[in-house]
């Protein structure tokens, strides 16, 4: 696609690049302390978090990545954006976005301690931060190859441009500048990816001609067959994606929560959800369905993966095309900046503040939110870098998955347990945490060939990718341990339980804010 | 290749979820839509709607939550 990008394309891609670092870099000189690094002095409007809601959650390589699997296997990839996230941020919208907010906390860890003890905070923190900077590397390389396949630029140059222009906003604004940059990304990314959207639908005569045209009728379904060969069967769709990992990853992802904790209000942490599931309805349409128009366009892809930049190339004349590059930029952007974020709040408040220096005060926790931020970021691209030096086995969508469903399912176990069950406790908590984990990593390690091979086991799971499966049944060893020893040790003391949702006091606004 | 305990379970399993007939999975897909659906239009208006403090008095956000629900529960009928 190199080869189509005009001077116009570039003069779009320059303007939008300039104009999310300025603005970022704006915000950021209005920073004084901690609190407005990490969660933008709880000033942020709803509009602006909904967005960043979005943008966060679709990164570059998924654009390709879901138009590629929608080429493969059809609209079920869909139900990632549908049923595996409106449901849950609708609960999470009215139930647990509002209950964190009045606790005041800075992290989803930090609940836990309250909840249960430093024990289950360091734990879970410990997991974030490993996926965290394991994901980060990930995110900066995945993106940085599929800049290089689309428009042939070198990787190394990709990964330093990227980190760069990343770190700049970032590290100077915090979670401020990476809101209102990801709601300015947001809104580049549903304008590009809906532009091809719509002229690809206008070249195939509309979507009657495109049903028409599909050689499986299948690949219009969302609720696929439990024997389905491919890899979005309903069980793992309904069981792993809509009813453990959607709601594990909106109410327990820290890069998720964090930013409706910075919320100017209640209200205003509650709307941003609302607005970002109102907004989730439409992007299968933009990054899906591009993918069904290119099985009508060109059906002998060998790669999925091809989709959505041949429809890119075909489809959008000069300048256009700029605005998708830009599109695709803004989206990895997007995540890079959330997750770099989250990840210096978890290091600088559960690691720092809570072991180091518990008498910090606002100037330095800023000071070491930006040290934290400068180190993950050198760290993710020298972890790129590596990785350029090993040989890719698997797509880096479901590395990403499988990363997250190692304890994503466990998480939320113990997250539900400490929210709504007064009961639970915290040694309990502790033990099926790390159990749920642990499960959770040899049922991973059993789907290995290797593995497989040593033990002469057949594989455990039928499908391609399990890892939807990991998460239900390391959240059901999770949750059965967490009550059994629950109920065999000693109740929370009431400083304890005061924070299960039902026994929580409400909070001024000012409390809150102190 | 040898089988064990958690390769019975696992197939066990499995076998149950193959008699579950298509259009009652879409059921369910509708009904878990349905039941969240049902409870926000249920929600007392104060956790609903701003504190008049906050200068946003007239808004209800179940109008957006069931905006967002019915377009899940017409994709699901639909698709």
């Amino acid at each position: 696609m190199a080869e189509t990008l005009t001077t116009p394309d570039y003069a779009i891609i320059l303007l939008y690049l300039v104009g999310t670092v300025g603005i970022g870099l704006v915000i950021g000189s209005r920073i004084k302390t901690g609190t407005d690094f990490f969660l933008g002095g709880r000033r942020l409007p709803w509009w602006a978090i909904g967005m960043s809601l979005v943008a966060t959650d679709i990164g570059g390589t998924d654009i390709i990545g879901v138009g590629g699997a929608a080429y493969a296997h059809g609209m079920a990839v869909s139900n990632f954006e549908w049923i595996g996230c409106v449901p849950a941020m609708i609960v999470a919208a009215f139930v647990f976005v509002p209950f964190f907010y009045r606790t005041g906390i800075y992290t989803v860890p930090e609940y836990m301690e309250r909840r249960y003890n430093a024990g289950v905070r360091t734990a879970l923190a410990v997991c974030w931060l490993i996926f965290m900077a394991c994901n980060l590397g990930i995110m900066l390389l995945a993106s940085a190859k599929m800049m290089s396949a689309l428009f042939g630029w070198d990787v190394t140059l990709c990964i330093a441009v990227t980190a760069v222009l990343v770190g700049l906003y970032t590290l100077t604004g915090g979670l401020a500048a990476v809101v209102y940059t990801d709601a300015i990304q947001c809104a580049v990314m549903i304008g590009g990816c809906l532009l091809v959207t719509g002229l690809g639908l206008y070249e195939i005569g509309g979507i009657e001609a495109l049903r028409a045209q599909l050689p499986n009728p299948e690949q219009t379904q969302l609720i696929l067959p439990a024997d389905s060969p491919s890899p979005f069967p309903w069980p793992g769709i309904f069981f792993g994606l809509a009813l453990i990992l959607s709601p594990a990853y909106w109410i327990g992802n820290q890069a998720i929560v964090q930013r409706s904790l910075g919320a100017e209000s209640e209200f205003a942490a509650k709307a941003s959800y609302v607005w970002g599931a109102v907004l989730k309805n439409l992007i299968p349409f933009i990054i899906a369905v591009p993918g069904l128009i290119a099985v009508a366009k060109f059906p002998d892809l060998a790669d999925g993966d091809q989709a959505y930049p041949m429809l890119v190339s075909t489809l959008l004349p000069v300048g256009l095309r700029g605005l998708f590059v830009a599109a695709f930029i803004a989206a990895l952007m997007s995540s890079i900046d959330s997750y770099l974020n989250s990840a210096a709040t978890i290091l600088a408040m559960d690691i720092y503040k809570r072991f180091i220096r518990p008498d910090a005060d606002e100037r330095q926790l800023l000071t070491i939110g930006r040290v934290t931020t400068a180190v993950f970021l050198t760290w993710a691209v020298v972890f790129a870098l590596l990785l350029t030096l090993l040989s890719e086995e698997s797509g880096v969508y479901a590395i990403f998955q499988t990363l997250m469903a190692f304890f994503q399912g466990p998480a939320l176990a113990i997250l539900l347990c400490g929210v709504l069950w007064r009961r639970a406790t915290g040694v309990a908590a502790l033990i099926g945490f790390l159990v749920g984990v642990i499960f959770s990593i040899s049922l991973f390690a059993f789907t290995q060939e290797a593995v497989l091979a040593w033990l002469g086991w057949k594989p455990l799971f039928q499908v391609s990718e399990p890892f939807l499966y990991f998460s239900v049944w390391a959240f059901v060893v999770t949750l059965s341990l967490v009550v059994v020893i629950s109920l065999l040790t000693t109740p929370e003391p009431e400083e304890k339980q005061q924070y299960v949702i039902s026994r929580f006091k409400i909070k001024s606004q000012e409390e809150v804010a102190a | 290749m040898k089988s064990t305990p958690l390769h019975w379970i696992g197939e066990s399993v499995r076998d149950l979820l193959l008699l579950v007939p298509l259009p009652m999975v879409r059921v369910l897909f509708l009904t878990l839509l349905a039941v969240v659906l049902l409870w926000i239009l249920s929600l007392p208006r104060r956790e609903t709607t701003a504190p008049e403090s906050d200068g946003r008095s007239g808004a209800n956000l179940k109008v957006g939550a069931a905006i967002a629900l019915v377009m899940q529960l017409a994709i699901y009928t639909l698709l």
